[in-house]
């Protein structure tokens, strides 16, 4: 069968850290890499892969430094990558970044199932994998925690936090996975070596058909007003002296704040 | 002076591995190590000399110097790098 | 089948990625195998590279997009008493003009910055993978282990930095002597430029390095340093780790840290920054005496994994030769791969990459300024591996000045006769004449 796996290239958010003055994030010099969400959809694909045969292509969106970063998707195990890496799809939000998915994925043609996680790991609208379904008129399921394929139907274990719910539909199909899909494997230094040796090719908005105002902020229906850490408040109290007395007054402060 | 190493280490981005890279050999330790270098040359404070004698690793506060290795001369230290993509992870350096 | 390659690199820092580069250039396959996020993500450095003795390696305009923080223009030696502290400060037009001297980094930025380079030239550079062995025939090395994977190779080129685990797996390391290193902490203090630039008096873009000896190590070898980068300060402290693990009464070098940041001499300096990063790093101090053997039979160890650091009182260095000795490297590495060496016919032949051959990087390396100036700089450690190095001479050299610029409530004394009473009651004795006559040594 034939799989596509969308990848979202996001800065690598354990190495971001906040300026304390303003509460901005420093994304200068944080690693690029892609979601774990998206690295279960990908480990999942390749397992259907492994199991039925046939092909796994990684489609990824990001900036100039993809090319290193999609060497772990192809050494991962997918056959080939597709990279969407032209500024002008920068900055689309959810619907911008649909429309260049949707596009890509027409563009490829052949496909049974197309594979996504569950949101990723910046913006985690969780918008992208409906948008795709709609613009491609497929049907849609979200959440897998369990999939397996027969014939020409797919199987999913959608996880609702206090139910599973198991699904069925007919393929092709888009699938948005969770981290309790699978273990992504971590890819020997051998695989490494082989995939930067795997096909890669590189769309543009107009390889995809389209114009200016459909890709990028142009097709972006969201603005993004600010983006900061949250305020932290300190009280900077001190309690000090004989160690009953000091507890005590901990505990009367804590108990004015309504903290029990 | 007191110092809150933890306070210290938390502007630091670290990927914590689960597995602790450093491993005492708490035998050796007690037999053939009476000062514990590792408790006062570890600039993490890594290494803290419990009640019960035996010393007590925080692997993840690791700054991956190696002093501690360095210093310890009675081989009760198994110290190797942390797992691939794990451990300190320098912004600056 | 397990695949093969020309040369595996273990270790993208600067000797890494420096013989990387120059493999490359030479047109053979290359690997660098890296276990940090990215190149320069485990690699800390106090904060100054030396260029002039690496320029003759690199193409003239390799280092035009560097991206360097500050050149260094204006050095600070200060010398610490408990209470007082006395300062050389050099400002010279000679470190202002191109090309310059040296200048401050910052590793994660400029190993990044380095390995695209590499990557241009062709290398192949691997992050988030950790060897973990070698691969052996017979005596010969003949690939590296990694999680899951092997991989084979004519050549390993060890550049895992001041440990080397892998040296030591490959047997051409002693064990670890603790007089043989020293550990080093660092603060990167973020403040804006202009301010750094206001509290150092120098022009913007240019930056100062100061140095701090004395009592603030408590008798200890080490010292103090302070780089100015573009947008923070490393603020930071180096100690012998034999002198701190003997120490009485103990002490972590965490708590001197704190108490230089407390200095009033320094506290002005970094007010309102604030620390953005806590590292620690061990750098070999032992100079040729503790250097390893540096090569085998497929394999040679570069950078501080081959211990090439040195301790040269005012200045530290280990950036510029982990550069040298990674071209160098390179160098036998492709003339070995050009010696007609293979098949072997007779009992003259050398095997190929066989320590024979390689053995011209150990040859080159001795031949070179990195080796030269351990050499020259050989006592150095010795020297000032001395309490009263870092206690008495000091308080001693404050005191003078104190008494040369102090105007107390008595007529004062002629100048001529505070400092000959002072230089003898401090100096004039033996073995302050000894450690003289150590230091004019070298």
């Amino acid at each position: 069968m034939e799989i596509i796996v969308c990848l979202k290239q996001v800065p690598d958010l354990q190495q971001i850290r906040i300026k304390r003055e303003t509460r901005e994030p420093v994304l200068e010099g944080a690693p690029f890499v892609f979601g774990a969400f998206e690295k279960n959809a990908l480990e999942e694909a390749v397992r259907l892969r492994e199991k039925h045969g046939g092909k796994v292509i990684a489609l990824a969106l990001g900036n100039a430094k993809l090319k290193d970063t999609i060497i772990e998707a192809l050494a991962m195990g997918a056959d080939e990558a597709v990279m969407l890496t032209d500024p002008a799809f920068a900055g689309g939000g959810s619907a911008g970044t649909a429309q260049a998915l949707a596009a890509a994925v027409r563009k490829i043609g052949k496909f049974d199932l197309i594979l996504m996680g569950e949101g990723s790991a910046d913006n985690y609208s969780g918008q992208v994998t409906g948008r795709v379904a709609e613009l491609l008129d497929l049907p849609q399921i979200t959440y897998a925690r369990a999939l397996s394929v027969e014939g020409n139907r797919v199987r999913v274990t959608r996880d609702l936090e206090d139910a599973l719910e198991v699904v069925e539909a007919e393929l092709p199909v888009v699938v948005s996975a969770t981290s309790e899909l699978n273990t992504p494997r971590l890819p020997p230094l051998t695989a490494i070596l082989k995939a930067s040796k795997k096909p890669i090719k590189t769309f543009t908005p107009a390889d995809l058909g389209l114009a200016a105002d459909q890709v990028g902020a142009k097709a972006a229906v969201v603005q993004t007003l600010s983006n900061l850490a949250p305020e932290q408040e300190r009280k900077q109290v001190l309690f000090e002296g004989d160690a009953d007395k000091a507890v005590d007054e901990l505990l009367k402060a804590l108990q004015k704040e309504n903290a029990f | 002076m007191p110092i809150n190493i933890k306070a210290k280490l938390g502007v630091n981005a670290y990927k914590i591995d689960a597995e602790s890279h450093i491993v005492v050999n708490h035998q050796v330790c007690q037999t053939q190590c009476k000062i514990k270098f590792c408790t006062f040359v570890c600039p993490a404070r890594v290494y803290t000399l419990g009640d019960d004698g035996l010393i007590h690793i925080e692997h993840d506060g690791c700054l991956e110097c190696g002093t501690c290795v360095i210093a310890c001369r009675s081989d009760a230290l198994t110290w190797h790098y942390p797992r691939a993509g794990q451990g300190v992870q320098y912004r600056f350096g | 089948m397990t695949d093969k390659v020309d040369v595996v690199v273990i270790g993208a820092g600067l000797a890494g990625l420096s013989a990387a580069y120059f493999l490359a250039d030479a047109g053979i396959e290359t690997i660098v195998v890296e276990r940090g996020d990215f190149p320069g993500s485990k690699n800390v450095t106090g904060g100054r590279l030396y260029l002039n003795p690496v320029r003759p390696f690199f193409p003239a305009d390799f280092w035009n997009d560097a991206p360097f923080e500050r050149p260094v223009v204006k050095e600070k030696l200060s010398v610490m008493a408990e209470h007082s502290s006395t300062t050389v400060e050099l400002f010279s037009e000679k470190f202002r003009a191109e090309p310059r001297p040296s200048y401050t980094i910052l590793r994660a930025k400029f190993d990044q910055w380095l390995a695209d380079k590499v990557s241009e030239k062709g290398a192949f550079i691997i992050p988030k993978n950790k060897v973990d062995d070698l691969i052996y025939d017979g005596a010969r090395v003949v690939g590296v282990k990694a999680t899951d994977s092997e991989l084979l190779c004519d050549v390993v080129v060890v550049a895992d930095g001041v440990l080397s685990f892998l040296a030591e797996k490959a047997k051409l390391r002693a064990a670890r002597d603790p007089h043989d290193y020293a550990v080093g902490v660092k603060e990167v203090i973020e403040l804006p430029a202009k301010t750094i630039e206001d509290r150092l008096g120098v022009s913007a873009g240019e930056g100062a390095a100061q140095l701090f000896f004395g009592s603030i190590t408590r008798g200890m070898v080490g010292g103090g340093f302070l780089y100015t980068n573009r947008e923070s300060i490393s603020l930071g402290m180096v100690v012998g780790i034999e002198a701190l693990k003997q120490h009485q009464p103990k002490v972590e070098i965490t708590e001197l840290m704190e108490l230089l940041k407390a200095r009033p001499e320094i506290a002005p300096l970094i007010d309102g920054g604030s620390t953005v990063e806590y590292s620690a790093h061990v750098i070999p101090e032992g100079g040729v005496r503790a250097l390893p053997q540096l090569v085998g039979d497929g394999i040679l160890l570069v950078g501080d994994a081959a211990g090439l650091g040195l301790n040269m009182g005012i200045t530290v260095r280990g950036m510029d030769f982990a550069l040298a000795s990674g071209a160098l490297a390179a160098r036998a590495i492709r003339d070995a791969k050009a010696h007609p060496s293979t098949p072997l016919r007779s009992t003259q032949d050398v095997a190929p990459f066989s320590a024979v051959l390689l053995g011209a990087y150990e040859q080159a390396l001795r031949d070179s300024f990195v080796v030269k100036d351990m050499q020259t700089f050989r006592s150095m450690l010795d020297v000032l591996d001395n309490p009263r190095m870092f206690s008495k001479y000091p308080e001693a050299i404050s005191s003078i000045f104190e008494k040369m610029f102090w105007i107390g409530d008595q007529p004062k004394e002629k100048l001529s006769s505070t400092v000959m009473r002072e230089a003898l009651k401090h100096f004039g004795n033996l073995d302050a004449v000894q450690d003289a006559l150590g230091l004019l040594s070298v």
